[in-house]
């Protein structure tokens, strides 16, 4: 068989069993030996019990998406088979346990048996170990070097006299399991790099981003999928002299970042879409008292508590709209797990250059995922600062006062030159309450007018022709990766495709995307939610026909679906 | 000694309530105090959330935050604990705290947060027009409320002093001397002062005479540092003006200071370091 650059993984079973840390260790190990991965994963919203999955790629290649069809399907009990056995490619192997699972006859010549729970008993005298043996058999039918996950093990479990061994020994015993398959799948081997490479997911890199914009209060509250940040920031920032706080709810944790930024500290809030809903008055408030703050919203499925685990991105709307009355925002959708770091850095210039709430949206699968990614370089970073008060004489000093940019200078407290009290309520250049046309008409101007110079400015991410001439794709977020995957794919066949994401949907980039589509046949908009909430925003703020695929079942888009996408109407 | 006038703490903005509203006094009370500590405009912060109390740092020449219905405790916090140099004083009504925004005030009061809390009780909605509020008493009649009030109040001293707030006291807008001396009591204090300060609204539910009648100074003995006393005196009828708890803790402020000086320093290259694919360290996990 000849060498492949990529192979996709998929470990199945009860939630509790150890499917994600088995997932973990095996995509730290690729990624230490060299291969860039990219992981996908899913799990039920209850701590113990219930289906989970957890899927990788590996390629010596950069790689823009998880994969649809699975090489290499683990199952840890009869559930993982039935609820996956239709990922499996037209190639694609089994490895089972042999006292959980049964197999169909029909796949039974590519199904192996692993005897997860057997070896696990009888190495550690309890089932705690069967995830290891699994492990040890993916290494063996991938040909892995086992010592990796050796070291990873000993670090693990440093503490814990006799576990790290079991486990060790569980994990060679599996890897012996299944022999026949051995090298099923040769790689093409990762290039021998001295690049530096990070293993890291979208959370992390966007906790670890507003550390590199200068983050120094940090505020909120446990929700998933977005607790990681307030996890890692609990830990980190105080080590960089800032403050991680978990509030009693989001309003409390948003009020109290617009409390810190007011008194001159960059401060950010993460939460996910209920969240986002009970931000709302904040957000407007923020506003219009033009006080600049970060809030990531990690979209889950919605509406309601819906999918707490699952990916979707149907916050769209609440993020650009959400608040009473015309309030002014930011709203910017990283594409990719290294963007993820980049965006936060550009939410923190935006907000405090702008003097406004930033709303950073990501969704499940890219705040969750393990990807591998170039390290970003922190000394080419440009960090815009807030303009000030500082040296403004008391006697002259508007906090919001009307200028060419629309955006005044702000009083920080200790600063004896900008006192001023921050109001919700409209106002004048002083800030004192005052409710003539002339005033809600000139500061609604202010508000919105600063934000034009994003329209045009504001980088965006783009993959294949800069004019495509058969299918045009826009998108926002996550499903950038796939869609870049099928370009290539498709520009293999001999199609012209393009992509144009906007990474700053508000303000909407209108005349860029009128631009964009001028050659392209068909213009199709990928999102994942129910009622194409992006589609609607491009036909509202373009007027461009367009061909809307809202997909919501909870699940990414596949390069594979997005190729099929282009492929339908061609051959209709 | 004081070099500051209670008049430089005033704005050029005229207070907009109605004549002789009990806000008036507690504004003056609140002016005379800053005076007394001599606290520097530049460097206090009134926050304060909606209603006709919630106007309050309009009228004073410090910095200032008027912030949504509910939301000034969160946002004073954030305040302080950004910048703890700052003098941070909240203000606010009985609908703003202990209604909309009540949620917030037991996290204040356990978490100790280094702030005063002021609170403007009139018993009353007086900027919606006389609405009953969560203190508004049993069988009240008000626009909301018009075969009388079915609820009981609530009782937000006891509730202060059960949540844990280090300092609690009572005053009157009809008696600023005393309150005063409560405000700067109260912002001396390290840790959160929560202040009730019976503020009658003339014109929707006019007090300023009954509640003459039921107010009491704390008696001279009171233990201070009694818990169990404190509720006493909280869950008594009537009002008792003065000082009903006070506890010496660690302030929030205090406390993150330790947190500061517990955490290793470290900067963004180590942080990035910790995720480098070829180690294969545990995932950015932090050391």
């Amino acid at each position: 068989m000849s060498a492949r650059h990529s192979v996709v993984i998929r470990l199945a079973g009860e939630s509790g069993e150890g499917v994600i840390s088995s997932g973990d260790i095996l995509t730290q190990a690729a990624a230490r030996g060299g291969y860039y991965t990219q992981t996908f994963r899913t799990f039920p919203a209850e701590i113990k019990g219930g289906p989970c999955m957890y899927q990788f790629r590996l390629s010596d290649e950069p790689i823009w998406s998880h994969g649809r069809d699975v090489d290499l399907l683990v199952c840890f009990n009869q559930e993982a088979w039935d609820l996956n056995w239709d990922s499996l490619g037209p190639d694609g192997v089994i490895l089972y346990d042999i006292t959980e699972v049964a197999i169909p006859d029909e796949y039974l010549p590519r199904a192996r048996p692993v005897r997860m729970e057997e070896l696990a008993k009888e190495i550690g005298g309890s089932l705690r170990a069967k995830n290891m043996v699994a492990v040890g058999a993916v290494t063996g039918v991938l040909a892995f070097d086992t010592t990796p996950i050796e070291e990873l093990v000993l670090r693990r479990y440093a503490h814990k006299e006799g576990v790290a061994d079991a486990n060790i020994a569980a994990l060679h015993a599996g890897s012996d399991e299944a022999a026949d398959l051995k090298g099923r799948y040769p790689l093409v081997p990762p290039v021998e790099t001295e690049e530096d490479r990070m293993l890291i997911s979208g959370n992390q890199a966007i906790a670890v981003g507003a550390i590199a914009a200068g983050v120094k209060y940090f505020a909120g509250y446990p929700i998933t999928p977005a607790s990681d940040i307030l996890e890692w920031l609990s830990v980190r920032l105080p080590q960089v002299g800032g403050l991680t706080i978990q509030c009693e709810d989001e309003i409390a944790s948003l009020a109290s970042v617009l409390g810190a930024s007011y008194a001159g500290a960059k401060a950010m809030t993460a939460t996910s879409g209920p969240g986002l809903s009970l931000m709302g008055e904040l957000i407007g408030y923020a506003g219009t008292a033009e006080i600049p703050v970060v809030i990531v919203d990690a979209q889950r499925g919605g509406p309601s508590t819906g999918l707490p685990t699952k990916t979707e991105q149907s916050d769209l709307n609440q993020a650009l709209y959400g608040s009473h009355g015309d309030a002014p925002r930011i709203v910017i959708a990283p594409v990719s797990v290294e963007d993820c770091f980049f965006a936060t850095v550009d939410a923190f210039n935006y907000a405090e250059e702008y003097q406004v709430p930033v709303i950073l949206l990501t969704d499940q699968g890219l705040a969750t995922r393990l990807e591998v990614i170039h390290r970003p370089e922190t000394d080419t970073l440009t960090l815009t600062p807030r303009k000030t008060s500082k040296g403004v004489a008391r006697e002259d000093y508007k906090r919001y006062e009307y200028t060419d940019n629309h955006i005044s200078p702000m009083g920080i407290p200790g600063e004896p030159t900008g006192m001023y009290v921050a109001t919700g309520i409209e106002h004048d250049e002083y800030g004192h309450p005052a409710y003539t046309p002339e005033i809600h008409l000139g500061m609604g101007h202010k508000r919105w007018d600063k934000l034009e110079p994003l329209k045009a400015g504001a980088p965006h991410a783009a993959h294949g022709e800069e004019y495509p001439t058969d299918v045009a794709f826009i998108g926002f977020g996550s499903t950038f990766g796939p869609v870049r995957e099928a370009i290539d794919r498709l520009t293999e066949q001999g199609m012209s495709v393009g992509s144009f994401y906007p990474r700053v949907l508000m303000p909407f980039p209108a005349d860029r995307v009128i631009d964009f589509v001028k050659d392209a046949k068909r213009i199709v908009v990928p999102e994942v939610n129910f009622t194409g909430q992006l589609a609607r925003l491009i036909k509202a703020e373009t007027g461009i026909e367009l061909e809307s695929v809202a997909k919501c079942d909870g699940l990414p888009f596949t390069a594979e679906a997005i190729m099929d996408l282009a492929n339908q109407e061609v051959a209709v | 000694m004081s070099t500051r006038k209670p008049s430089d703490y005033k704005s050029e903005l005229k207070p907009i309530w109605c004549p002789g509203c009990g806000d008036f006094g507690v504004l003056a009370s609140l002016y005379r105090s800053m005076a007394d500590l001599d606290l520097d405009p530049a460097k206090t912060v009134i926050v304060s959330g909606i209603g006709c109390s919630s106007r309050l740092p309009h009228f004073a020449s410090t910095y200032g935050i008027h912030t949504l219905h509910g939301r000034p405790l969160p946002v004073a916090m954030g305040v302080k604990l950004a910048n703890p140099e700052l003098t941070v004083i909240a203000v606010g009504g009985d609908g703003d705290g202990f209604a909309i925004g009540l949620g917030h005030f037991p996290h204040a009061a356990r978490r100790n947060v280094d702030i005063t809390y002021l609170v403007m009780d009139n018993e009353i909605y007086g900027l919606t027009k006389g609405q009953a509020s969560p203190t508004s008493l049993y069988e009240q009649k008000a626009p909301s409320t018009p075969f009388g009030n079915p609820e009981d109040p609530l009782n937000p001293l006891a509730l202060g002093i059960a949540a844990g707030a280090s300092f609690v006291a009572r005053g009157a807008s009809f008696n600023t001397k005393a309150l005063t001396e409560l405000i700067t009591q109260a912002i001396e204090h390290k840790g959160f002062s929560y202040i009730d300060a019976l503020s009658p609204c003339t014109t929707f539910n006019n007090t300023q005479e009954s509640w003459k009648e039921l107010v009491r100074d704390v008696a001279p003995d009171h233990d201070v540092t009694n818990r169990e006393q404190a509720f006493e005196l909280a869950l008594k009828g009537g009002f008792t003006l003065g000082i009903l708890y006070r506890q010496e803790r660690l302030s929030q402020s205090q406390r993150y200071r330790n947190i500061l000086d517990k955490a290793k320093a470290s900067d963004i290259d180590t942080m990035l370091d910790s995720f480098n694919a070829r180690k294969g360290a545990a995932i950015g996990k932090p050391s």
